[in-house]
């Protein structure tokens, strides 16, 4: 940081032999010439914004000019917009008992990357690729891609590495709606996207999913898997989509 | 259990009730300093220590209950009388001229309500105490009362140069009490090893042509005694991650490097091998180097993270899934083989950050590197596919440091909301809050058995976590400046903290005492490291050099009888001069980063900044 040169009195304007006589009294001895400039800008930029704020409040309250009180409602406003601070010492105290009452959690052995829920990192693909084939125009009453929802599941982080993993593929049809009791195991679903007949519609790839579903999270050993099904009405096309989102998110896509 | 200085919800509110007359103030003071002035010597340096905070309260308090002038002239009057290392307070005090002020500047407000604390000998109090209870000066008996936690102890008075070493944070001193909580200093229990013998090793020692031996040696390296340590905490006092295999061979490789390690002492120094960042106009203002000096990474203020290779060995990245499925899993070299060839570079820049990043840290196991940003956010890079896996979101204000655990999986980071967060890679909120700094977090470590966490912050404290509960187990003062830089030794008993005060001090964690204190550095210390086996001290700072401190010296005879651990001071000696064993000088590149090869190499890192 090169020393601050002080501007010879012909050559500075006042305002910034002020801003260097300020920084000189903060106790700032070595800042690099533009911070005059900077701090400047600020100083008229905040000043500026303050009054014009302070003009919009007088003018609510039908005052004929702008006083005192309106500049300090202003302020104040305007403090507690921009210019947050931290949270006070109380708080954080407050926070962090309860915080630190919960015992340290166990650690699983043998789970490789030991990563937060896949919602929670950065490694889904921001990005998904438009399918090649063109969507069939609809009519009521025809069926396309039912979503599958499971209640409480634990995704497995995705890794990029080796292998492929080997599923056991159980198909469950479509149609289940009792419940089904699962003990830890991966579960291949697929589900056919059933087509009215007659209709040539290229069919829609069906969505496989990989769901590992953790009993020890969910409090009764049974879990019900429904499924949806949708009528496609065009309607509720953008609806469809809107869930498919939400669920790629939260889940592995392999 | 470790009493904690909470604050009264209501002692908020009512902490500056109108104390007398203001126009009376200066007189209130006046007569205090004129009293103190006149005691006996013994008592004059520990009673002048109520100067500093009594000035503050009395001012802040006018200028709450917006007596202006008052305060000004009072400010204007006694400013100077105060002690030297108070001035860069006393500065942002004097801009404190009104009530609204005062609002939104939170350290002002915690200085406010919490107490200041004083450590004062028993005669010496009831000196002032008599003194002060006299009809006319009662007022500032309650001032006192008031703001002021007046922790005696019975023992000689202290001298002033023994209160100048232990004063100069935002709180005062730490209460006695605060200092008692045991904690388990002493290291985990290293596994026990089969370390199969090399060819290679054995090259140079068999020349006679005398066939080899090979037998597996038992590592004797940390075991020696089967019984616990009695300072060492439980093995499951805290859940750690088990080893894995490649953990393992990590451990084999540094225990062989470990026998090749040089012994250093005043009559072997160590080489200093100096890594420059030239022409960093991006400004690098973070560096951290892997444990086996393979890797170093540097943090830069344009929020981009460079990590480069130290070794001929090129960094790689994984291959794609669809390669890796064509890979032969079963052959020996899988890990090589998983990478991929065409990605090979010396350097990998990491972009993601949006502000700079202030800290970074390698995991142990080398496969994850930290990094901590202005945008408030810690992030967890993959070092395996060079990409950002995950972001770690909780201080909303800039993080300014964080670190791996030894063994990996925990991770703790400090930032400008004066908390220190402790996390583990796979949640996405923090386990622990260590609250209770009065000012930003600046630097955070673990300790080497990994149960406790040390963090130095802006209010010129260091305090010491526990891991377990939270609990703050040790506040150390003395420092004058915000603290930038904490070093554990390796044994795991002692701390070295760095401030920009220049002075590198040294503490005691079992008893909670300052055993040391090093005079030297003219700037700012930004790093410190112990010597693989403690037996050095590296500090590096702004002032361009690297200093060399004798660790063995400054550590052996303490006398850390009863009475001191009651009374929490002993007499440090002035041996700065004897312990410094050499001064290193750079080419005006400040020493951001220290580290100690397994070799007792000591590598360092700083940007090259022409001036």
């Amino acid at each position: 940081m090169e020393a601050a040169k002080m501007a010879s009195p012909k050559s500075a304007p006042k305002d910034a032999q002020v801003m260097a006589q300020i920084l000189k009294d903060m106790g700032i001895t070595e800042y690099e010439p533009r911070v005059i400039n900077q701090m400047l800008e600020f100083a008229y930029r905040y000043v500026t914004t303050i009054l014009e704020d302070a003009k919009i409040y007088s003018s609510h309250a039908k005052k004929s000019s702008v006083d005192a009180d309106d500049v300090r409602l202003a302020i104040q406003c305007r403090t507690d917009q921009s210019f947050t601070s931290p949270p006070p010492r109380d708080f954080l105290l407050d926070i962090a008992r309860q915080k630190n009452q919960t015992p340290l959690p166990l650690i699983k052995p043998y789970s490789g990357p030991r990563l937060p829920p896949d919602r929670y990192c950065l490694t889904a693909p921001n990005y998904r690729l438009k399918a090649l084939q063109k969507k069939v125009s609809s009519t009521a009453g025809r069926i396309t891609v039912p979503r599958l929802s499971v209640g409480a599941v634990s995704s497995r982080p995705s890794t990029p590495t080796l292998g492929t993993p080997s599923a056991q593929t159980v198909s469950v049809s479509a149609k289940v709606g009792a419940p089904v009791s699962l003990a830890g195991q991966r579960f291949t679903v697929q589900i056919p996207s059933s087509q009215p007949p007659g209709k040539s519609a290229t069919p829609t790839t069906p969505t496989v999913q990989n769901v590992l579903i953790n009993p020890s999270l969910i409090s009764p050993k049974n879990i019900l898997i429904t499924t949806n099904m949708v009528a496609q009405g065009t309607a509720s096309d953008p609806n469809p989509l809107k869930r498919k989102h939400e669920d790629e998110d939260d889940y592995d896509t392999l | 259990v470790v009493v904690e200085d909470q604050p009264d919800v209501s002692a908020v509110l009512s902490a500056y009730n109108q104390q007398g007359d203001p126009t009376l103030y200066e007189e209130y003071y006046s007569g205090l300093k004129h009293f103190i002035e006149c005691s006996l010597d013994c008592h004059r340096a520990e009673l002048s220590q109520l100067f500093y905070p009594l000035f503050v309260h009395m001012y802040l308090e006018l200028v709450y209950n917006q007596h202006e002038s008052e305060a000004k002239s009072f400010f204007e009057r006694f400013h100077g009388d105060q002690e030297c290392y108070y001035q860069d307070d006393l500065r942002v005090l004097s801009s404190l001229t009104k009530k609204e002020h005062m609002k939104g500047n939170e350290t002002m407000l915690d200085f406010r309500t919490s107490k200041f604390v004083l450590r004062i000998s028993r005669d010496s109090y009831q000196l002032l105490k008599r003194h002060l209870q006299e009809k006319q000066n009662n007022q500032i008996w309650n001032i006192v009362q008031e703001h002021l936690y007046i922790d005696i102890f019975d023992g000689m008075p202290r001298s002033k140069q023994q209160i100048d070493a232990m004063v100069g944070s935002l709180a005062g001193e730490a209460k006695r009490e605060a200092n008692k909580a045991k904690v388990f200093f002493g290291l985990l229990k290293e596994p026990e090893f089969d370390v199969p013998l090399d060819d290679e090793d054995e090259e140079g020692e068999n020349e006679e042509g005398k066939p080899k031996k090979k037998k597996p040696k038992k590592d004797n390296v940390g075991s020696k005694s089967k019984k616990q340590d009695p300072n060492a905490p439980p093995q499951n006092r805290i859940p750690l991650p088990e080893l894995k295999d490649s953990d393992k061979l990590d451990k084999v490789m540094n225990m062989k490097e470990a026998a090749r390690r040089v012994r250093l002492g005043p009559e072997c120094l160590p080489s200093i091998c100096f890594y420059t960042f030239l022409n960093a106009y991006q400004g690098l203002t973070a560096v951290d180097i892997t444990d086996d000096s393979s890797m170093i990474v540097g943090g830069f203020a344009d929020s981009t993270v460079r990590v480069w290779s130290v070794t001929p060995k090129k960094l790689r990245s994984v291959k794609t899934a669809a390669d890796l499925s064509l890979i032969d899993k079963e052959s020996d070299d899988v890990l090589e083989r998983i990478m991929d060839e065409k990605t090979a570079s010396e350097l990998k820049i990491l972009y993601g950050h949006s502000g700079p990043v202030y800290g970074t840290s390698f995991s142990p196991d080398r496969n994850y590197l930290l990094s901590c940003s202005e945008d408030g956010t810690v992030r967890l890079w993959s070092l395996q596919t060079f990409t950002c896996l995950v972001g770690y979101k909780g201080h909303n204000y800039p993080v300014w440091d964080t670190q791996f655990s030894p063994y990996g999986y925990y991770f703790v980071s400090g930032g400008h909301d004066r908390v220190a967060r402790l996390w583990a890679t796979d949640h996405y909120q923090p386990l622990r809050i260590f609250a209770g700094h009065l000012a930003d977090v600046t630097c955070t470590r673990f300790h080497p058995n990994s149960n406790y966490i040390a963090t130095g912050s802006a209010d010129r404290t260091i305090r010491l976590w526990d891991v377990l509960n939270g609990n703050c187990v040790r506040i150390f003062t003395g420092h004058k400046g915000p603290i930038h830089a904490l070093a554990f030794s390796p044994n795991g008993r002692f701390l070295a903290t760095g401030a920009t005060d220049g002075r590198v001090l040294l503490w005691d964690i079992g008893h909670g005492l300052m055993v040391g204190e090093l005079k030297g550095h003219t700037d700012t210390i930004y790093a410190l490291r112990f010597s693989r086996d403690g037996e050095i001290l590296a500090s590096g700072s702004m002032d361009n050099t690297v200093r060399l401190w004798d660790a063995v010296k400054a550590f052996e005879d303490l006398e850390t009888d009863d009475f001191t651990t009651a009374t929490g001071h002993i007499n440090l000696p002035e041996n700065s001069q004897d312990l410094l064993l050499g001064t290193y000088m750079t080419k005006s590149t400040p020493v951001v980063h220290l580290h100690f090869t397994r070799r007792n190499l000591l590598l360092a890192a700083g940007a090259y900044s022409s001036q």
